[in-house]
């Protein structure tokens, strides 16, 4: 009952943010997103992933969108879609069938095994995946360093002149 | 021990590649200094390994440092382990590999003084070098593949470091395509093996393939190989990009195009020889595949007057009596033919950059008796050229008679007498060659100093070496055939070398074809008569016996479909996604189906 | 209900998909399209989880779920600022002014 609960209000809240007219209020449906797929994990027996994922999805990156919101303007943008509405809902459709037939019935549960702490498992046996996201974070973080600086190379400033 | 050689032998040169580029443009001298230290180190390393690998040394060296040659990082997973093996065949690559590089990056010293940019050319020539240790020192298919890519980039780039020459640029493109082209040859045999073997380590491919896999997918592996090596070594019928290739500064024409890159393709046909060598017609394909070229390269360098294309052609046509060699089942003839050229190729190309670079011009035709003004350079050039035509007691000649005489034995009758054929045109070509360049009166008025210090250093290294490497073929007979127990080696020693070719009629029959080669050459103003019959294949050997013609078809069918084809690229970010899903969507039906 | 949660929450999972999915498709603006992508990553955990918690292997999953979301936010940060820079050299958010293979 409370898992059908849980999951149904991610889903609402992930309808709002999409549909939402300000980038503020889907930033923050996001949160809320975030907030309770945390409590869905913690529900489930993940519980490092669930604190995780709330200081990081409900946490880190809302605030990223809010900064980069307040930098770049909140205009809400009335365009319409460049991909006809029936033809985006009908391939979106299409796909949750597809998916929802794959693996709906293929969740079987099975006896826990004897399996090593969580701990052991990050360092020990998936300790190539942290050098992995180590580097990842480093290139990342060389790389908004160098898409946010201002530095605009001479043969960039003629150019500049000339694009609408 | 081994591990941490063939990991430095590898990395340390990458690390070079880094600092090059950090230490910045502003600083060329730091620059050409960091350049020469991390080759010529590298060198030490991958030497200190050839001799850890010699069986000869044990019991000399402590049993604590000659370790198993074979280590693995376990990745887990879909790629196999990150394996190396340190054996006879991968370890003296290396050495070349890395050994010449350092030679080649010095001669850049002075080659290369004064021009922009030397940041990334000196990173992209250590980030080659690593990658070409690499290639042969691994034992894992895909990763074989994987710096085989690399060496691929690097080659690029190289070729085209004056981008803005646009015929450097095409060069480069061109020279990419096709070995890019050859690659899918490679992990088409690689993804077969793990299909099959459930592994990607060569070791286990040697010895099970021809018992474990179906023939059918035996030969497409084979073939595929086959076309991959022929590609990257610029083999028949994949030769043109060679040639173009030579808008690339001279050290790195050097480097890659004749002692490194094209002998990739000859290092797979060998390593992977025991596996293949059952499969019906592959090992007819790989002798014609060597003879067609060794002949086609041969007459086109004949005709050529740009100095560069004639050694380019000279090359292809060497790499062709490699293959040629590998073919007829003499792998240890083939890998000492392999050790020469790589010395004495290296040396002619350096030789002609140290011309070119002081004369400003490549076309042969506007030199003419530089020898005066160059005296070091003149012997040097001079020395690799006797090596090249297969003079007695230099390199070349050791290898190409035990090439040719493998050929006698266990190939085709009429292959050996067109390769005999094509060593005498190797020596007209290569009289021609020298003649013009060096002896007779000078075509026009040219500027000539002789080469610097830096250049006389790796010039003189590399004479030497021309006249010495034969002196090691024994010990590199028991290096191979101690550490490749599955290539059946039959090696000699120097004396019992010496003593079989000189009591052969074969050798005196060759001889006395390099002879008469020599002496058309010297003499080919006088025979007007001949010449003149010979001016229409001269022609289509001028027009690369239309392959040219067969490239730009293919070039200009493949702009006119992309034409067509750049509708469908609308470049909207939403129209994109649609197209992901949409193919994701196909993708899932499939497997539905398919399950 | 007697359903068993798991598939509740595999349902769930390829609903949550569609939604990012369709955000995708449909949003113009550059940030609600990295807003859609993170939706997506967070199904994606979700069923990592969901798949862990089946098979009684938690911890492998939850090592994978913890790569997956480091990987995810370091994609949205490096995602914010190239949008960032689109504004300030296009002066405005919108998808459609950033196709420049016109014919």
């Amino acid at each position: 009952m409370l898992f059908g609960l849980v999951i149904a209000g991610i889903i609402l809240c992930a309808v709002l943010s999409i549909t939402a007219n300000r980038l503020l209020s889907s930033a923050i449906w996001l949160a809320g997103v975030s907030a309770l797929s945390a409590i869905l994990f913690y529900m489930l027996g993940a519980r490092e992933v669930a604190v995780i994922e709330l200081s990081i999805g409900a946490g880190l990156v809302t605030v990223l969108f809010v900064f980069a919101i307040s930098i770049a303007g909140d205009e809400a943008m009335n365009a319409k879609p460049l991909v006809p509405r029936i033809l985006g809902v009908g391939l979106v459709l299409c796909l949750v069938i597809l998916l929802g037939w794959m693996v709906v019935p293929g969740l079987v549960t099975s006896d826990p095994t004897t399996e090593l702490s969580s701990t052991d498992i990050l360092w020990d046996v998936r300790g190539m995946d942290l050098i992995v996201q180590v580097s990842l974070i480093f290139a990342g973080v060389l790389s908004v360093l160098g898409l946010l600086s201002d530095k605009i190379l001479p043969a960039r400033a003629a150019e500049k002149g000339g694009r609408s | 021990m081994v591990p941490a050689l063939i990991l430095l032998t590898i990395l340390f040169p990458w690390a070079g590649a880094l600092l090059v580029s950090i230490t910045g443009d502003n600083h060329p001298r730091l620059q050409h200094f960091t350049a020469v230290f991390f080759s010529a180190v590298s060198g030490v390393f991958a030497v200190i390994l050839l001799l850890n690998t010699l069986p000869v040394w044990e019991g000399i060296v402590p049993a604590w440092v000659a370790t198993d040659p074979y280590f693995s990082i376990p990745l887990g997973g879909a790629f196999g382990n990150v394996s190396f093996m340190a054996d006879g065949l991968g370890v003296y690559l290396a050495a070349i590999a890395t050994v010449i590089g350092s030679l080649a990056i010095l001669f850049s010293v002075d080659y290369m003084r004064g021009e922009k940019q030397l940041g990334r050319y000196y990173a992209y020539i250590l980030f080659f070098i690593g990658a070409m240790a690499g290639l042969v020192l691994t034992a894992n298919m895909l990763f074989l593949f994987f710096f085989w890519e690399i060496t691929a980039l690097c080659s690029y780039v190289l070729i085209s470091f004056n981008n803005d020459d646009p015929k450097a640029v095409a060069g480069g493109i061109k020279a990419l395509i096709i070995t890019q082209f050859g690659g899918i040859g490679l992990l088409l045999g690689a993804l077969l093996a793990y299909t099959v073997l459930g592994t990607y380590e060569i070791g286990v491919f040697i010895e099970k393939a021809p018992l474990a896999i179906p023939a059918f997918g035996l030969s497409i592996a084979a073939f595929g190989f086959l076309v991959a090596a022929a590609a990257k070594s610029a083999q028949f019928p994949f030769q043109t990009w060679l040639p173009d290739a030579m808008e690339a500064p001279t050290p790195v024409s050097a480097l890659i195009h004749a002692a490194t890159m094209v002998n990739a393709g000859v290092y797979l046909l060998a390593r992977f020889y025991p596996a293949f060598e059952g499969v019906p017609g592959w090992k007819e394909a790989v002798i014609a595949v060597g003879v067609i070229t060794a002949l086609l390269a041969a007459f086109m360098a004949l005709v050529a007057t740009d100095l560069k294309r004639v050694l380019a052609y000279s090359t292809v046509s060497q790499l062709g009596y490699m293959v040629y060699g590998i073919g007829v089942g003499g792998i240890f003839s083939s890998q000492v033919h392999l050790l020469s050229h790589s010395v004495f190729k290296a040396l002619l190309f350096l030789g002609a950059g140290a011309v070119i670079h002081s004369v400003a011009t490549r076309d042969m035709r506007a030199m003419g008796g530089l020898g005066k003004k160059m005296p070091f350079t003149r012997i040097a050039f001079i020395v690799g050229a006797l090596a090249l035509a297969g003079i007695p007691f230099l390199n070349g000649f050791w290898s190409k008679e035990m090439i040719l005489e493998s050929g006698l034995v266990d190939g085709p009758r009429i292959a050996y007498y067109l390769m005999l054929f094509g060593a005498g045109l190797t020596a007209i070509y290569t009289f021609r060659m020298v003649a013009m360049v060096f002896f007779g009166k000078p075509r026009s008025e040219l500027h000539a100093h002789d080469a610097g210090l830096a250049m006389k250093i790796a010039l003189g290294l590399l004479a030497l070496g021309a006249c010495t490497t034969w002196l090691f073929t024994g010990r590199f007979g028991t290096l191979l055939a101690g550490t490749l127990p599955l290539h059946s080696i039959h090696y000699l020693g120097v004396k019992e070398l010496a003593a079989e070719l000189f009591t052969a009629k074969a050798t005196y029959l060759a001889l006395g074809v390099v002879a008469l080669g020599l002496l058309l050459g010297w003499q080919r103003e006088r025979l007007t008569q001949l010449t003149s019959l010979l001016r229409i294949p001269a022609g289509w050997a001028r027009d690369s016996f239309g392959f040219e013609w067969i490239n730009r078809g293919i070039s200009a069918a493949v702009r006119r479909s992309a034409d067509g084809l750049s509708y469908t690229q609308s470049g909207q970010l939403n129209w994109n996604i649609a197209g992901i899903l949409l193919g994701l969507l196909i993708l899932l039906i499939l497997t539905v189906l398919g399950s | 209900m007697t359903l068993d949660p798991l598939i509740l929450v595999a349902a769930g999972v390829c609903l949550l998909a569609g939604v990012g999915l369709y955000g995708l498709l449909a949003s113009r603006n550059l940030i609600k399209i990295i807003v859609a992508m993170q939706i997506l990553t967070k199904a994606a955990v979700l069923a990592l989880v969901a798949a862990g918690a089946a098979s009684g292997k938690i911890n492998l999953s939850q090592s994978l779920a913890i790569t997956v979301i480091v990987v995810d936010t370091v994609v949205a940060a490096v995602g914010l600022a190239l949008g960032v820079q689109v504004r300030k050299r296009f002066g405005s958010l919108d998808a459609a002014n950033l196709a420049s293979l016109r014919r």
